[in-house]
Formats: C-alpha cells, structure tokens, sequence
C-alpha cells in the first residue's frame, strides 16, 4: 500500500467521523422525542434520564387520538390532535399550493421578462425581513374585518401571502438555470412564448419545484405565530395545540412528544417520495450542462 | 430561397445601441457571415431577423415582403444556437422531432423526414442517444439538424463552431458549406472568428460597435478594407499601423518620424481623399520584405525585438521609431533579437488611412 492510498483512506475515515458527529447533532433530537414518546408517565422526567423506554408506552400515542385520560400515578385529559393535524394538512397543503403555484407565474416573469425591473426580487424579498409580528397584528384586525378570523382559508392565505417571497425567489433562480435559448429555439418552432414557459422549461425545473414544495411545506407545517394569532378554536394547526400539553396537572411529555413524532411523519414521507427530485433540485447548479 | 433586405435596422437596449441603422441586402441563396468582435451587434442582428428580438426601429423584408410584425415561427426560418438549445430532457430523435410535431405532422412523416435528414447528417446511429451522453460535434449535429429538418428558407447560424476544438472546427465548416450547396437556403452565420468567416463565406459583414464598417466578398474584405477597423480586424498577425505625416515633397513623402518613405504615386489621392496630412500607414505582415542590408533607398532600418519561427515562415518583431512592425519573413530568413536589419514596405500592398476619419484611402 503506497502512502498515498493511507493517506486518502485516513482522510475517508475522517469524513465518515465528521459525518456520524453531525448526524449525532441532527438526530439525537428527534431520538429523544422517539423515545420519550414511548416512556410510561414515571420515566419521562427522571434523573439519571433513560434513555430506552422499558416498557414501549403505546398509550401515549392512544390517547392523543383518543383524548382520552392517561393513567397512572395521577390522571390527566389529554387533548385530542385528530382534528389539528387535519386543520394543519389543510392549510399547510393550501397555502403551500397557492404559494408554489402563484410563485411560478411570479418566477417567470421575473426570470424571463424582467417584470418590475431590477429591484422588484429584493423588493419581495424585502417583505420577509420583518419579523412577521409585525405583520400579524395588523392582519388579525383586517382578518376580523371582512371575517376571516379563525378559518382555514384565512390562514391559508396568510400561509400563501408569507412564503410567496421564498418561493418566487427559489423557482425564479431554477427558471435562471435553465438556458433562454431553449425557448427561443421552441419559439422558432412555433410555440407561443407562454408554451415555451410551461411546456420546454417547466418540464426541467421539476425537481427544482419539488425542493421549493418541501420547503414551503415545512415552514407552513411548523408555522406558529400566525396560526396562534389568526386563528382560536373552530381552526387549530399542530403548533399551536403541541403548547396546549401544559395542563393543570403538569406537562403531558409523553402524549406530547407522541404527537411532536405524528407531527414529523408528513414532512418525512413528503421527503421520502421526492427525494429523487430533492437530489436534484438542491444540486442543480452542480450538474448542469 | 429568400432575399433578406435590411434597411436602417436599430435595436437600443436603453441607452445602448447595439444596432446602428444597418442596411444590408442578403441575396437569395447565399452564405453570408456577420463578423465582429463579441459585443458589435451581430448576434442581435440574427435575432431581429429570426423574430426573436424586435427592433426599435427599421424594416426587415424576406423576398419584398414586410415581416417586421411577423412571429417566428410564421418566418420559416430556422436557428442553431451557439449553445445548441437543445432539449436536455429528450433524446435525438425527439429533439429533431420536436419542430414536426409543433407542426402537427403526422407521426410516420415525422419519422420519415427525422431520418431523412440523420441521413444527411450522419447521425442514425445516435437517435436514441440522451443528449448529456453526447460529444459536442454531436450534439451540433444534432442542432443542425432539429433547425434543418423543418425545411427553413433562411438558416441563422450563432457562432455554431465555437464550442469544438480546432480540427472538429475545420471539418465541420467544411460540412456546413457542402450542406449549404446541396439545401441551397440562405444561410447568415455569425462568428467572430475571421478565418472561419473567410473560408465559409460568399460575402462577410464586419461589425463593431453596432455599425457596419464594410459588406463585401472575403477577397474584397482583405484586400481591399474601407475602414482601420477592417483593415486591423481581418489578418493574422494583423496589419501594422504606423501614424506618419504626408508632404508634399519629391512628389509626396510619408514621414514615418525616423525614415521618409516616397509615395508619389499615391500623392493625388491622398490630396483630395484625406481631411489633413495627418494619416496613418497600414501595411499587412506579409508585405513587407527584411533583409539584413539596405536592399535600396526605400529600405527603413529597424532593430529586432523577437524572432518567432512558425514552420514554414517566422513572424519577426521589429521596432521602428517607437512603433511595433510585425513582419512575416520565409523561414529561411534568421536574426536574433537585438539585430538591425532593413524593411521595405510594398508600394503596390501599402494601405493609407485618414487618421480623423479612420477611413482607408488606399
């Protein structure tokens, strides 16, 4: 073995240990939450900390379906979550639709034709580095104007109007990877310009869509100021009733770390089936032409 | 199969005017090239003509008919990209495929006339190929021939040989001109290369800046330049500039600052041409004869600043009264840097060039 070979093996080697550390970082988190999840009422807070339950605690996971009462050494409600991760789903999936879709014809238009000149992309963006308080206040009152206060298509709007920035930006920079003289070249052809827009580069910049989805998504899905600012009872997203486990009785860390894992679901299984597009889409720049 | 007239052609792009009123006419059936440094407006030029751009003023006719307001594609002209555009997503035969099937052909037809013209270029065997699995002189064939099979009546081509190596270069150019005579379109290439221009065209447009300096056959464009711009544009190496001042003694002299050369066949001209005696002297490499011994009164000395062997002749670097003079010599011919020697400029070759004007006279 020549030196050079132990020496870009030791270097492997290394990589793989930085790799497991930085994994160790992002799971532990959500091993923790895994775990407590399934710890009985007597395990969740004790010290030294356990870290594999002894007993798999599926109640835990029952009773936020359930709402039902948690024995134990004491009994507490737990709330029920079916209808807040409904309430989220919709408006999640809402306004990360009107988001994605509302972005692409902004993207196009800043992309291609320049509309708003120079500026208008900052501009946009501009809009979202205020803290968003700021901008929720004055929303609450006109949501209780025209009657939008605590309905889902009033935070779906809210979803929409807030990640509209992010997405146009993202979708804008894909539509820029994407060489013009495609659609010049179909345009020679005989498409309309709007067909060259939606039926040359559209199809190119799937996987980038498909990232800026998932992304979207997210922030919709952990969204908590304005769901707890626009809405009260008839509309209840899964952060803002995650805060409603601290109850009279102490803190349900068992249903709630159940509901924190129901919670991860989605964002996993959206993953999961884009992820062949995902890879691309946040590569893009690398395997271009 | 169409004649293209181009009168007082301007695009602006705000304050920038990359097309200056360009009037050209573009005979039925011929090859021409818009050539000119990155930046003169030719590439711009091609996509007014294709309908891609628009312009902000002046008209574009194809056989005497106003197509100012027509869309590409009702032009029925076809373009090869210098990046070649081609659908990344799509294999050969459905990139060739896709302007027949914008057409509504039926699908046999489509197959019929994609594999016509593989044929003719020479590449069935790639048809199923994607293009990230191509090489470059593929996937320009490729471009060509998406752009051919619809049966444009004018081809624009965008620099297409810029992305190969030299020797793919050459043998494609020679590819394209054999193409050209066979089709028999109107074919506009763009390039800045001035070797490619010359070898390929029936006549070259030289651009800079968005102005047309001169429209005329290679021959004509080389021998012959209306402008400095031109003169200094077309040769490898490029011509020698040398600013001299004329007078009107022993029938008219160009004094070059060190040495006095005897122009007095020229005097005349150069007398009702030039707006002052202020002129520059432009003479090409390969007119100018070195010699280690004056060869006559007429020889200039000059110090040798580098001697460059190229084969079968050498580019010599002379320095003449603070002026570069580049001179190609037989290789048979040696100095070394440092060593005097005498030029002699070719009479019959020499060029003179209002220096106010920058036009050329001579």
């Amino acid at each position: 073995m020549s030196l050079e070979e132990t020496a870009t093996e030791k270097q492997t080697l290394a990589g793989w240990v930085l790799i497991l550390l930085g994994l160790a970082l992002v799971m532990f988190p959500i091993f923790w939450i895994l775990s407590t999840s399934l710890k009985s009422i007597g395990e969740w807070v004790t010290y030294p900390p356990i870290f594999i339950p002894e007993r798999l605690a599926v109640e835990n996971y029952l009773s936020i379906f359930t709402g039902g009462a948690l024995g134990g050494g004491f009994v507490a409600r737990v709330p029920n979550v079916t209808k807040s991760v409904i309430d989220s789903a919709i408006c999640s999936v809402g306004g990360t639709a009107i988001s994605i879709i509302v972005g692409l014809l902004a993207a196009f238009g800043i992309a291609r034709h320049r509309i708003g000149g120079e500026f208008f992309p900052i501009f946009l963006l501009s809009a979202r580095m205020a803290p968003p308080i700021v901008a929720a206040i004055p929303l609450l009152i006109l949501y209780s104007i025209i009657g939008l206060v605590d309905t889902h298509i009033g935070l779906i709007i809210a979803y929409a109007c807030f990640t509209l920035p992010y997405s146009t930006w993202m979708i804008a920079s894909f539509i820029e990877e994407i060489p013009r003289d495609l659609e010049d070249a179909a345009q020679v052809d005989g498409m309309s310009t709007l067909e060259t827009h939606f039926k040359v580069t559209l199809p190119l910049i799937k996987g980038g869509i498909a990232a800026t989805a998932l992304f979207i998504f997210i922030l919709n899905w952990s969204e908590f100021l304005l769901a707890l600012t626009l809405t009260h009872e008839k509309v209840l997203t899964i952060p803002v009733q995650i805060k409603a486990f601290f109850t009279y009785s102490g803190q349900l860390y068992g249903p709630q770390s159940a509901f924190g894992v129901i919670a991860i679901i989605p964002l996993i299984a959206f993953s999961l089936i884009i992820q062949r597009h995902l890879v691309r889409g946040l590569t893009f720049g690398a395997i271009k032409g | 199969m169409t004649e293209i007239k181009l009168i007082k052609l301007r695009k602006e792009f705000n304050s920038l005017v990359a097309v200056n009123d360009l009037t050209l006419t573009i005979d039925d059936g011929a090859l021409i090239s818009l050539l000119g440094p990155s930046g003169c407006g030719k590439t711009t030029t091609l996509r007014m003509i294709a309908g891609l751009t628009s312009p902000t003023s002046g008209e574009i006719y194809f056989d005497d008919k106003l197509v100012n307001d027509l869309r590409p594609q009702e032009r029925n002209v076809g373009l090869v990209f210098q990046d070649y555009a081609i659908f990344p997503n799509m294999n050969a035969f459905d990139n060739i495929a896709f302007g027949l099937k914008i057409r509504g052909l039926s699908k046999e037809e489509v197959k019929k006339k994609v594999l016509e013209v593989a044929e003719l270029l020479n590449i069935k065997a790639i048809l199923n190929v994607m293009p990230r699995k191509m090489s470059l002189s593929e996937m320009q064939s490729v471009a060509l021939a998406r752009t051919l099979v619809t049966n444009p009546s004018v081809l624009l081509l965008d620099e297409p040989l810029s992305n190969l190596d030299a020797a793919l270069r050459a043998r494609m150019r020679a590819e394209l001109k054999r193409l050209q005579r066979e089709i028999g379109q109107t074919v506009i290439y763009v390039t800045h290369d001035q070797l490619e221009a010359i070898a390929i065209s029936d006549k070259i447009a030289v651009m800079n800046l968005g102005i047309l300096h001169q429209y005329d056959t290679p021959e004509a464009i080389y021998n012959k330049p209306k402008t400095k711009f031109v003169a200094g544009f077309i040769g490898s190496p490029p011509m020698n500039f040398i600013e001299c001042t004329f007078i009107e003694e022993d029938g008219g002299l160009l004094d070059l600052g060190v040495a006095r050369i005897n122009v007095s066949e020229y005097k005349d001209v150069i007398k009702r041409e030039c707006s002052s005696a202020e002129v520059t002297l432009g003479v090409r490499p390969e007119d100018i004869r070195i010699n280690h011994r004056r060869m006559s009164e007429n020889s200039v000395e000059v110090r040798v600043e580098a001697y460059e062997p190229l084969g079968s002749e050498a580019v010599i670097d002379t320095e003449l009264g603070g002026v570069l003079v580049r001179i190609t010599a037989p290789i048979t011919f040696t100095v070394k840097a440092g060593d005097k020697a005498y030029i002699e400029f070719d009479r019959r070759k020499i060029h003179i060039i209002d220096r106010k004007t920058e036009r050329v006279v001579i």
